[in-house]
């Protein structure tokens, strides 16, 4: 990859691609591009179309070098675009996935094409059964993905003929019964999507014909009993309805290491569990499925993934968490019923956990103290929770203590999330302490220019969000980011102003920053620069207003975070007078009732 | 003399196809991993000893830009962030010779 290469072979693809004048001054090169190196080739072409300066004829001098074209969700793909691929006498990788302008007759062009082993065309709603008439031509092909395109049943039964398919994407696609029961001469698959498909468990048996399958996808699907299948090693049966799970088999067991079964309805969820081989299973999804036993929990020891969002699951039963969590690397517990009584059951059990998620839950401060004693945590979500940075010991509150300064025993924690909890800018101090701190997460109604101030320190901080805060143009102007930070993330600020935005984005070049104001800005630098300034005329002002007048309907379509800010100081004394100031002309019926004038 | 000897060792020589020479500092030369490997190796590569390398596949107008390249990286990793012009005309073959030695 010429990604990992060196800087100067990184400048060089820069520089062959600022613009569409540097590739006229390369592009007649012949001998020298026909010498090119595929790896070299490939990024050039990637680099190209990411500058958006690829267009149909300057393919054409790829076709002797490249062998990877990547062209996923470009609508401008056509039937053109097409002639010139077909002639890249290497391709070997062609991914045209959300190309809505390719056809049926575009994929004549790629006909024969004895190099090309993987092809994507996932989403092209235009290719049907004759689309697919045209690649039977490509003997080769080991990957195809042509989920969610036109293709028929009868369509989905021509997929036999590429014996040498690894991997196969119908997702989305009508194969039936029928349609699966012609497929099962395509021994060397490996992968298999399936989901939203027609078939039924009638169906389902032949899986087993398939000796290397070790991916399934059986999502969407009325699939209720999957058979045995001697490879399997990943099983989607999410959204389904499910009785059972390759039955036990006398001999040995699938090898399933990792089951999806998101938003899934169980007929009996231990029943289905026992059949499984747990120690194998290493990640398990069972997110939203409805189930109120979590006893199958204590056979999957070797669990390091556990996603138990939207589940039943309630400090009670969290027991079951605890049981196997010696191997758990991540535990989702998302929009569950679990409090700050579960934690203490958690803590000293999942000791090798490095991602906790409870967002959503109605944890409070008290829980930290059992956060923090999760040695191995990189990733803590606590956003939409009761947190709110302080614990008190006696009811007076005269006894209060920092409980974010409980988290600093957390000395690998890169990742935290605090945003919509309760904290106030006396209890965001200690997070000053967590120096090993990547992206912090914060968004809140109350936080001001002192939290800014008070995370400003952190050495690593490469992602700080804080959305929503009362920052005033002043506390962004004497914000100091230190040399890792790329993003800040000041979205929902309402109280800063564009000309502060604008100057401190002008004095940090390298850091990106997140606010409705920017990209306002730069939308109107897109549109021209005929857009009025802020020190609009009164001549102009007034064009503006009677436009405003003439057509309500576009007015509500430009959002400001701060109507305030929106106009000077003379235009709103102007739009007091303004039959707009009055909103009961606007929208009567959605203003609240103490607005109303009757 | 003991002077003048260890200035020289630190001094390597690089030859283009067409057998021009271009004497660089090592340290700048070292900027190529290629080049670092084959003056560095243990195996006793008549490089190491001789401290020039040659190149029949890199013309002289691209090992000119290519040594230009090692000073700036020098430079650069200084802390002086000057930029680095590349003319459209030759990043293809400085692109080659780039992904030939490692830099």
């Amino acid at each position: 990859m010429a990604m990992d290469g060196g800087r100067l072979v990184r400048m060089c693809i820069e520089s062959a691609s600022a613009d569409a004048g540097s590739v006229e001054r390369w592009r007649r090169q012949r001998r020298t591009l026909e010498r090119l190196p595929a790896h070299l080739a490939d990024a050039l072409l990637r680099s190209l179309r990411h500058r958006r300066l690829l267009f149909p004829s300057l393919l054409e001098v790829f076709q002797h070098c490249v062998e990877v074209v990547e062209l996923n969700g470009e609508s401008s793909v056509d039937a053109e675009w097409m002639v010139y691929l077909g002639a890249f006498r290497h391709l070997r990788c062609l991914n045209l996935a959300d190309c809505r302008g390719v056809n049926n007759s575009a994929l004549w062009a790629v006909t024969g094409m004895n190099c090309l082993k993987e092809f994507d065309l996932s989403r092209c709603s235009r290719i049907t059964d004759d689309g697919i008439n045209h690649l039977l031509s490509i003997p080769n092909l080991e990957k195809l993905f042509i989920s969610e395109t036109g293709l028929t049943t009868d369509g989905a039964m021509l997929i036999c003929s590429f014996k040498n398919l690894t991997m196969l994407d119908m997702g989305g696609l009508p194969v039936t019964d029928k349609a699966l029961f012609s497929l099962q001469v395509l021994t060397r698959l490996e992968y298999l999507d399936l989901w939203g498909s027609k078939i039924s468990d009638d169906g389902a048996t032949i899986l087993k014909m398939f000796p290397r399958l070790s991916f399934l996808n059986l999502a969407w699907t009325n699939v209720t009993k999957v058979p045995y299948i001697p490879s399997i090693a990943s099983l989607n049966m999410s959204n389904c309805v499910i009785h059972s799970i390759s039955p036990r088999d006398a001999s040995k067991h699938a090898p399933l290491s990792k089951l999806l079964v998101h938003g899934a309805t169980f007929a009996d969820v231990g029943e289905v569990f026992s059949k499984l081989e747990g120690s194998y299973m290493t990640f398990l999804d069972i997110s939203h499925s409805s189930i109120h036993s979590f006893c199958f929990l204590d056979n999957l020891k070797e669990l390091q993934h556990l996603d138990l969002s939207a589940t039943t699951i309630t400090d009670d039963l969290v027991g079951h968490v605890a049981h196997i969590g010696g191997n758990l690397r991540l535990l989702n517990l998302n929009n569950t019923k679990i409090t700050s009584l579960g934690l203490p059951v958690l803590a000293g059990s999942v000791n090798n956990l490095q991602t906790l998620l409870l967002s959503h839950t109605s944890i409070d401060d008290t829980a930290l103290s059992y956060i923090s004693m999760l040695p191995s945590l990189l990733v803590l979500d606590l956003s939409y929770t009761n947190v709110k940075g302080f614990i008190d010991w006696n009811r007076e509150g005269l006894d209060k203590i920092h409980s974010l300064s409980l988290l600093q025993n957390l000395i690998h924690l890169e990742s935290l999330n605090l945003e919509d909890t309760l904290l106030r800018d006396d209890a965001i101090q200690p997070l000053s302490l967590l120096r090993e701190l990547k992206y912090l997460y914060l968004k809140s109604d109350f936080l001001s220019d002192i939290s800014l101030h008070a995370v400003s320190s952190l050495p690593k901080l490469e992602f700080l969000g804080f959305r929503g805060g009362v920052l005033t143009d002043y506390g962004l102007f004497v914000f100091i980011p230190k040399s890792m930070l790329s993003t800040l993330d000041v979205r929902g600020c309402w109280l800063l102003t564009n000309d502060a935005l604008s100057s401190f984005c002008k004095m940090h070049p390298r850091l990106e920053v997140r606010h409705e104001q920017i990209q306002m800005l730069n939308a109107d630098q897109s549109l021209s620069h005929n857009a009025a300034t802020s020190s609009a005329s009164p001549l102009k002002f007034r064009q503006k207003r009677e436009k405003m007048l003439h057509s309500p309907g576009r007015y509500p379509n430009v959002i400001y975070a701060d109507e305030r800010i929106k106009y000077s100081r003379e235009e709103l004394f102007e739009l007091q007078l303004s039959p707009l100031a009055d909103p009961s002309l606007c929208h009567p019926d959605k203003l609240p009732q103490i607005l109303r004038r009757d | 003399m003991e002077e003048e000897t260890t200035k020289k060792a630190e001094m390597v020589k690089l030859i283009s196809a067409e057998g021009f020479e271009f004497v660089i500092d090592k340290q700048a030369a070292m900027v190529s991993q290629t080049i670092r490997n084959m003056l560095t190796s243990p195996g006793g590569f008549s490089e190491t000893q001789q401290g020039q390398v040659t190149f029949p596949e890199i013309s002289t107008h691209i090992l000119e830009k290519i040594c230009q390249y090692f000073y700036w990286s020098l430079q650069f990793a200084s802390g002086k962030e000057t930029e680095f012009h590349i003319e459209p005309e030759i990043t293809l073959d400085l692109m080659m010779a780039a992904n030939y030695l490692h830099c």
